[in-house]
């Protein structure tokens, strides 16, 4: 089986740097037809999405805003730092970090269980009588993965709030489920590339599927598993501060509730945590992940238990699971409690049938198109911010020659590196309420929010890109004397260009699901309706919103996949 | 249960993707005799082996091994039959990542419950016989080694010593020296007649050395391009029929 691009993507971060996928040879010239002509539609519709905005009379920029901007922006450099508050800032990024650790671990239990019952080879049939139930299992088991993927993390917040009620499940089981549904699918694709050799010998020595399964294929698999799942604790931190804006407690609600008191210097400590959070996370998961692919490198996939940085990240990994147990007091009794079966049997009651948003499918239809082009102008925003900050971050190690220049540049290197951290660490409702400040309502101040947030996310894949290039050519370009401008342009940009393509057309589909988040604070597209309908208990209208945006992301996924497949 | 028959072909085929690998195979063999499988390369030694534990379905005709008609039988009924059938794989086939006692132990597999064989990797069960298997095939040492890290001589008793804590009625062996030199691989050849001798084990191998296959087997059956062409006891194998088997079509055909 081969997997698809966007499986790939999705296990970005935990490849080492020789598995990253390279290029098939070009088909000849029809391969640079096509790119120039899908280059033109991307233009064509980023200038349909910024088309509303431009010829809208109404202004766009509003000037008494950007001194609250400004106000903002100076509070920076005195963040409250008293050590009352400093304990509290402290306590949500423990509640924060918490929830990131305890949503990966339920995503990890969620991805193995649901990633050996969607592989092809749990569900091959060894005698022909079971054939036909092994296709329905398996088509079943896909099928039921599918919803949860297609639901951002908010939605699943806002959801089991009603459900559940004020409690730190609610945080864990949003990030959980549909982190585990997207670990399931990486991890059921590592089950069918691993060597299917060694499960079949134990297969014909009479051992049953899942032992099979356990000791042929899960060791294999297991070394990629875990970068990936380090890969996800990353993300979790960003989706729990962003579960604290509805809420659920952390770092997002503090900083939701000093926005909401337009206390800037507090807002400034807060997201002094987030920042050193998040580049921690990211430091660990790097690091964590450069040791895998080595001794992958080194010793044919293998998880290399005597290394001590793995073995003890892993356990210091666990021990974080028990300890934020103990710090969010997690009491997994309101799942079963009588007051959740009454509020889930409300809510599935008031679900069902679906009701259509106010104004009709054309009103639904316009919003859709709405969030569409947020997403679009996002993702140009996006793309062109990370691509200038991604060149610069590069360390470029083909150059292996440690050179006086390299010294020189470490400050930039580290500039652009850090820029990109502080992007991608605030969250975008953060983004967007500060976009507010500058952009009347509607879908600029979202497309920039999305936009400035997914920069720092695609800026750092951009990276990696860069810094996983063959390093012959620029060795070769470097050694007649070009100078690193010339080595940017001539030997970095036309090869990595096509990755750059392929992240941003996967990120696009991610964004898409993410307009939701910017919509909750108020910025334009279905989140906005979303959000009051959530907020006025039309549960069914809201259905329908979720649908639509789940309809959304399953139609961008199919193009981008389908431009993705053609530029490669 | 047919007596002491230990498998039983009848017109036997199997068809891969529009190529018959294997045509109308009739093949017994009964307990205790040891069989080489010859043939030139792509002759379908490796499909019949296959044939033999079930990992390849016939697409016609019948093939039972130990009583169970793998076409018909049931999932419990194939295992049980599959869990008597010990295979040794040319390429070895162990898990890199495990430790050999693992690789061993995974030998246990079909007679363990799950839960038995998830537990067993966090702290091995059924160490001791693990251990006496590695010092049988003269690696008692590497326990607990990484597979991976095993020399190729090493891997392949570790596969021996995985067939022999299951303690199957018969092993299979596909190519079982092709990747080893020739000194190891006549080391194994005598571990595996050893082993036979002492646990009274049918014996089926796929060989290219004809001097090991003529001079240590009891019966060869030889096969071209799917088909049996020679199946007949050692001390009567004619030379002339050896030399067809493996005629090249550039010797000129008759």
């Amino acid at each position: 089986m081969t997997l698809t691009a966007k499986a790939l993507d999705e296990r970005v971060g935990c490849l080492p740097p020789s598995a990253v996928p390279n290029e098939p040879p070009r088909r000849a010239g029809g391969g640079t037809n096509r790119r120039r002509w899908w280059l033109l539609a991307c233009v064509a519709a980023v200038v349909a999405s910024a088309l509303p905005v431009v010829l809208d009379d109404h202004p766009v920029i509003r000037v008494d805003g950007l001194r609250q901007l400004v106000e903002f922006f100076a509070a920076a450099v005195a963040p409250r730092v008293d050590g009352g508050f400093l304990a509290l800032v402290g306590a949500s990024a423990m509640t924060t970090l918490a929830y990131a650790v305890l949503g990966t671990a339920v995503s990890l239990v969620i991805g193995v269980v649901g990633g050996v019952l969607t592989s092809q080879v749990w569900w091959r049939a060894d005698a022909p009588a079971r054939r036909t139930r092994d296709v329905v299992g398996w088509s079943l088991a896909r099928v039921a993965l599918v919803v949860p993927r297609g639901i951002h993390e908010v939605i699943w917040g806002l959801g089991l709030l009603i459900v559940l009620g004020r409690s730190p499940v609610v945080a864990v089981l949003a990030i959980g489920i549909p982190f585990g549904a997207v670990t399931a699918k990486v991890f059921s694709e590592l089950l069918d590339e691993a060597d299917r050799a060694p499960h079949d010998a134990l297969l014909a020595a009479g051992a049953r599927r899942s032992s099979a399964v356990l000791y042929g294929l899960v060791p294999s698999a297991l070394g990629d598993l875990l970068s990936y799942a380090f890969y996800r604790l990353e993300c979790a931190i960003r989706s729990a501060t962003i579960l604290g804006l509805v809420g659920t407690g952390g770092l997002g609600t503090e900083l939701l509730d000093s926005f909401r008191a337009l206390v800037y210097h507090e807002m400034w400590t807060l997201l002094y945590a987030l920042i050193l959070l998040s580049a921690l996370a990211d430091g660990w998961s790097s690091l964590v992940r450069t040791r895998l692919s080595g001794s992958r490198s080194r010793r044919r996939g293998s998880v290399d238990g005597r290394d001590p940085v793995v073995a003890g990240s892993v356990l210091l990994a666990a021990a974080l699971v028990v300890a934020s147990v103990w710090w969010v007091r997690l009491d997994p009794s309101v799942l079963w409690s009588d007051r959740s079966a009454r509020q889930a049997s409300m809510l599935a009651g008031q679900v069902w049938p679906l009701v259509m948003v106010d104004g009709g499918l054309a009103e639904l239809l316009r919003l859709a198109g709405v969030t569409l082009a947020m997403s679009v102008l996002a993702m140009a925003i996006a793309f062109a911010v990370a691509a200038v900050l991604a060149v610069p971050a590069a360390a470029l190690p083909q150059l292996d020659r440690v050179t006086a220049s390299r010294a020189r540049r470490l400050p930039v290197l580290l500039a652009a590196r850090l820029t990109m951290i502080v992007l991608r660490a605030v969250p975008p409702p953060v983004w967007a309420l500060l976009a507010l400040f500058a952009f009347y309502p509607g879908i600029l101040p979202g497309a920039v929010a999305l936009g400035i947030y997914t920069a720092g996310v695609l800026g750092r894949l951009m990276t990696e890109v860069v810094d996983n290039l063959e390093g012959r050519p620029l060795r070769a370009l470097s050694a007649l004397g070009a100078s690193r401008r010339q080595l940017v342009w001539y030997g970095v940009l036309p090869a990595a260009a096509p990755r750059f393509a392929a992240y941003s057309l996967y990120r696009w589909e991610v964004t898409v699901r993410e307009t939701v988040v910017v919509g909750v604070v108020g910025a334009g597209g279905l989140g906005v309706l979303l959000h009051h309908q959530l907020n006025s208990f039309h549960f069914a209208q809201a259905a329908t919103i979720v649908l639509t945006i789940v309809l959304l992301t399953l139609g961008v996924d199919f193009v981008s996949a389908a431009v993705r497949r053609s530029i490669r | 249960m047919a007596g002491d028959r230990v498998f039983e072909l009848r017109r036997a085929s199997v068809r891969l993707g529009g190529v018959d690998v294997l045509s109308d195979i009739d093949l017994e063999i009964e307990a205790g005799e040891r069989v080489a499988l010859i043939g030139p390369s792509g002759a379908g030694k490796t499909s019949l082996i296959r044939l033999l534990n079930g990992t390849v379905a016939a697409t016609g005709g019948r093939v039972r091994a130990l009583g169970c008609d793998y076409r018909v039988a049931s999932t419990r009924k194939i295992r049980a039959a599959r869990r008597r059938i010990g295979t040794v794989h040319q390429h070895f086939d162990l898990v890199a990542q495990l430790r050999a006692v693992h690789n061993v132990n995974a030998g246990r597999l079909g007679a363990w419950p799950f839960w038995k064989a998830a537990l067993s990797l966090a702290r091995p069960f059924e160490v001791a016989s693990a251990e006496a298997a590695l010092r049988r095939v003269g690696i008692g040492d590497k326990l607990r080694e990484r597979t991976g890290d095993l020399s190729g001589g090493e891997q392949q008793r570790v596969a021996i010593a995985r067939v022999l804590v299951q303690e199957p009625r018969v092993i299979l062996a596909d190519e079982p020296i092709a990747s080893l030199d020739p000194a190891r691989g006549r080391e194994v050849v005598d571990l595996l007649f050893a082993i036979s001798d002492e646990t009274r084990t049918t014996l089926v191998a796929s060989l290219h050395d004809l001097d090991i296959a003529l001079g240590r087997f009891d019966r060869v059956v030889g096969l071209r391009s799917g088909r049996v062409v020679v199946d007949t006891s050692t001390a009567d194998v004619r030379a002339a029929d050896v030399a067809e088997l493996f005629r090249t079509d550039r010797d000129g055909s008759s």
